[in-house]
């Protein structure tokens, strides 16, 4: 899982990768050994929950890159304010995210075994990959990108509906 | 403030940097133990917030004397101390009249 972590840390942005790559990988370490003793079902929770968190982490640092850390985006990471929103259903595009990074790693420790296997090395899948899953995040945040210009995202509906309920006070 | 209310995650990541300067996976720890195992953060979301909080210089890096390689403190500037301040003071306002409304539903 360690290479795993590592590989996924290559999503960030390069400078991001400089400045707290290293840090990253030793916390992740150190709450990986912490987990030694816990359950079958303890740790895939914590795998889960640190791929969800790198591969969201990265998205959103790669969108604050390309457009600013001003610009809105539906991912609550490292955001400081609330805000009353409806909150994109992220959960299917992550579990599709680490399924697909699943396969990916799962095809390249193949390949690599039938190599060894054969004699002889074919060339690594990685790269292609890499540009196929990063290609395909790209195209999903253009797609929203549109509908959120549009004003056509899943938030503005509900945004919309919510401004048609009376309005509570807080105090009276 | 604009910036307030804060998220869940930056909150309890400020509170734990409130009574000491920590390196990240004392953070994580600590936000274990606040909310008793209810908020589990990330590394993508504590690094994610911490970088955040660092550009707005609510926090700073903090050099320990032996601080082991790869393993880097931070601690609240003033800045944060006084946001920080500002969010529990929303937040008792919030409880009182919570609390008021309760207590006037139950008589």
């Amino acid at each position: 899982m360690v290479s795993l972590y590592r590989w996924l840390l290559y999503l960030y942005p390069a400078a991001y990768r400089c400045e707290y790559g290293e840090e990253m990988m030793g916390v992740y370490r150190e709450a990986e050994e912490e987990r030694n003793n816990a359950t079958a079902l303890q740790r895939s929770a914590f795998f889960l929950r640190e791929i969800a968190g790198l591969v969201r982490g990265a998205l959103q640092e790669r969108w604050w890159s390309t457009f600013g850390s001003n610009f809105s985006t539906p991912f609550s990471t490292g955001r400081f304010a609330m805000r009353s929103e409806f909150r994109f259903p992220k959960s299917a595009p992550m579990l599709m995210t680490i399924i697909l990074a699943g396969i990916a790693l799962a095809i390249e420790k193949a390949r690599t075994i039938e190599a060894a296997v054969d004699g002889h090395a074919e060339p690594s899948l990685f790269k292609g990959v890499v540009i196929i899953f990063v290609g395909a995040m790209a195209a999903a945040v253009l797609v929203w990108s549109v509908l959120f210009l549009l004003r056509r995202s899943g938030m503005h509906r509900l945004g919309e509906i919510s401004a048609q309920e009376a309005p509570h006070d807080i105090e009276n | 403030m604009k910036e307030l209310p804060l998220t869940e995650p930056v909150f309890l990541i400020l509170l734990s940097l409130a009574g000491q300067p920590r390196h990240g996976y004392s953070i994580l720890k600590d936000v274990d133990d606040m909310s008793r195992g209810r908020v589990k953060l990330s590394t993508g979301t504590l690094y994610g917030a911490l970088r955040r909080l660092l550009a707005g210089r609510w926090i700073e890096r903090f050099k320990e004397d032996d601080r082991p390689r790869g393993r880097q403190a931070y601690r609240l500037t003033a800045l944060g101390r006084r946001n920080m301040q500002l969010e529990v003071s929303r937040l008792k306002r919030l409880a009182l009249v919570a609390n008021l409304r309760v207590a006037r539903k139950e008589s």
